[in-house]
């Protein structure tokens, strides 16, 4: 797989501040969470890759495309959806769409055929003819992810898409990225502060802190543990279930009031745990190989930046 | 959810080149504009002027000297509407005499009082809606693109600073061309079709070169300006506030300088007031009869202030990117 994005040294510096330092970083096809506390440098990036603003050093290649020469370029060939609350006064929903669209070369009659089938796949109903200042905060955010898929682009850029959205909506925008990525192979940046919207349909990682890259790995690989454990979800008395282990040599650890984890792998310990809990009169709900917690890897990362600076 | 839902398509349609993308914003703010039903009334009170003055051009081609009624009715509209400032106001002082001077050099005539209607169109009437005009469109064009965000929504998308403002500036043109070019160049044709025949256009052709002229001495500086206005408040109130403070506060401060003879004369005092600028430089485009004093300073004056304008406005758009 060739990287759609890949920079070389990239740096960018306001004034005396320097928001992003010598970045290296290849993005490939698939879905990529990019993680940072704030301040981390994310938004920059964003715009470095948009061509918005011109790194001070180094050099990138978005979808092919030399950055810094070929904003037009690179911009036409990618969605973005922002994060700040943005509208066009005065324009209805659908009116707001069709802009987007003719403003990415897309012909007028096309545009507003294409606007009502985006604005359909978002899930936006007939409030699509009111004007967007009435819109709730959710609303804007669905319209402001569908106009960045409008162009039907090749990379997504994607700020927080599910801030300010009901459960039930974050789902089903969760929904839509998987099915851009699953069924239309887009390349999606998900940049994002809310951890499991990253396990959930992202296959790589980015953590940015102090502009600077951190982590760059697939999600697989980061959440393998040191030495594989089971992790095992269970109904009944924690302290039965972990007697009844002890009786069979295995040690365990609580780590929430019905949530185990066994050293081993589940191909060696499966039985007795079954046996364990059998004896324990306990039910099991899921026996899975244990794995790193994102949010883990995010703190560990975020720390050790901490600690270099202090 | 839709009777047919496909989901989601990809599209592989031919783009429109880049160069035409600040067509769409023009269009879509000359839509958003149209909306306001003020403009739409201004816009009927600005074409009045321009009818009147078709049926001066009527009456002048048919009033015969020997016909007292039709030629009392169109000096007393020549008096009353043609700017007293213009070469041919003198002429209309004797009916007899105006109609006299037609039948012997007609076409000398006829392009002295093409020339005065026009000037009075310029300087007498379109100025008085072009200003509240524009102090109803253009303030929210850029402000509130400001107070929105909507920068983010733009510039993501393959358009630069240039195309934002060719947009916007093209949506502005736009409306001051509806009501300065536009009605000027149909009273124009209307008056070569009034006229005996199609041959009037040998000695009035420069006429509408001189519309054009005037029509673009106007409306690139006062785009220039209310688009900077428009481009320096997130709230669209202030920079409405701002464009009549400067046509209202320049006026009154000539005016108060006027007051001294010997003040008044000075050609920097006249470009105190916006108003007068606008008014002498349209005056000498469209009459070439007319003789004015330091022309050069107040084209000067127009060329600086849509410089100065223009780039503060590339300064103030292109900022909410570089943080």
């Amino acid at each position: 797989m060739s990287p759609l994005i890949e920079l070389q040294g990239l740096t960018k510096d306001y004034g005396s501040f320097r928001a992003l330092c010598n970045i290296n970083l290849q993005i490939l096809p698939g879905c990529t969470g990019l993680l940072g506390p704030n301040g981390a440098g994310k938004s920059t990036l964003i715009k470095v890759l948009l061509g918005l603003v011109r790194a001070s050093a180094g050099n990138g290649v978005v979808l092919g495309l030399p950055l810094g020469t070929h904003s037009a370029g690179i911009r036409s060939r990618v969605g973005y959806m922002p994060e700040d609350d943005c509208y066009i006064h005065g324009l209805s929903g659908i009116e707001t769409m069709q802009m987007a669209a003719r403003l990415n070369g897309i012909p007028a009659t096309e545009a507003i055929r294409r606007s009502h089938e985006i604005l359909d796949f978002c899930g936006t109903g007939q409030e699509r003819y009111r004007a967007v200042e009435t819109y709730s905060t959710g609303m804007r955010q669905k319209l402001r992810f569908a106009m960045a898929i409008v162009h039907d682009p090749e990379l997504l850029i994607l700020d927080e898409p599910t801030s300010g959205l009901d459960p039930q909506e974050r789902v089903a925008m969760l929904n839509r990225i998987r099915i851009l990525t699953r069924d239309f192979h887009k390349t999606i940046l998900l940049c994002t502060h809310i951890l499991p919207d990253v396990q959930a349909v992202c296959t790589r990682v980015v953590i940015l802190a102090a502009g600077q890259v951190r982590v760059s790995e697939s999600l697989e690989l980061l959440s393998q543990l040191p030495s594989p454990a089971i992790f095992v979800h269970f109904t009944g008395s924690a302290e039965r279930f972990q007697t009844a282990l002890r009786q069979q040599q295995l040690s365990s650890q609580l780590q929430a009031p019905q949530q185990l984890q066994i050293p081993g792998t589940a191909e060696e310990h499966s039985s007795i745990i079954w046996q364990a809990a059998a004896a324990a009169e306990c039910t099991i709900r899921s026996l899975l190989p244990s794995r790193n917690s994102l949010e883990q890897i995010f703190l560990d990362t975020v720390r050790q930046v901490q600690h270099a600076h202090s | 959810m839709p009777i047919h839902d496909p989901g989601y398509r990809t599209w592989q349609g031919c783009t429109a080149p880049l160069a035409t993308r600040w067509m769409v914003i023009a269009e879509t703010g000359i839509r958003r504009a149209w909306l306001s039903s003020w403009l739409r009334r201004m816009m009927f009170f600005a074409w009045l002027p321009a009818c009147v003055m078709g049926f001066m051009v009527f009456l002048y081609e048919q009033t015969s000297a020997n016909d007292p009624n039709a030629g009392r009715t169109m000096l007393g509209l020549s008096r009353m509407l043609i700017d007293p400032g213009s070469s041919a106001s003198s002429s209309f002082t004797d009916i007899q005499t105006a109609l006299e001077r037609r039948d012997q050099s007609p076409e000398s005539e006829r392009h002295l009082f093409w020339s005065a209607l026009l000037t009075t169109l310029f300087r007498r009437s379109q100025p008085f809606i072009l200003i509240p005009m524009l102090g109803i469109i253009v303030p929210p064009l850029i402000s509130q693109d400001f107070r929105s965000r909507a920068f983010l929504l733009y510039f993501s998308r393959p358009i630069t600073s240039l195309h934002y403002i060719l947009g916007k500036a093209a949506c502005v043109m736009f409306f001051l061309a509806s009501i300065t070019l536009a009605p000027a160049l149909l009273l124009f044709t209307a008056a070569v079709l009034l006229s005996p025949s199609l041959s009037v256009l040998a000695s009035t052709w420069d006429l509408s070169l001189r519309i054009l002229a005037a029509s673009l001495a106007i409306m690139i500086p006062c785009t220039c300006l209310s688009l900077m206005l428009s481009s320096l408040a997130s709230e669209s109130r202030y920079a409405s506030f701002a464009w009549f403070a400067i046509w209202i506060f320049g006026e009154l401060a000539w005016r108060t300088a006027a007051r001294s003879a010997a003040v008044g004369s000075n050609v920097v005092v006249s470009c105190l007031s916006l108003f007068r600028v606008f008014s002498d430089v349209t005056a000498w485009i469209l009459d070439p009869r007319l003789v004015m004093d330091d022309i050069q300073t107040r084209l000067m004056l127009l060329a600086a202030l849509s410089a100065v304008s223009l780039a503060v406005l590339f300064r103030r758009v292109s900022a909410p990117l570089q943080v």
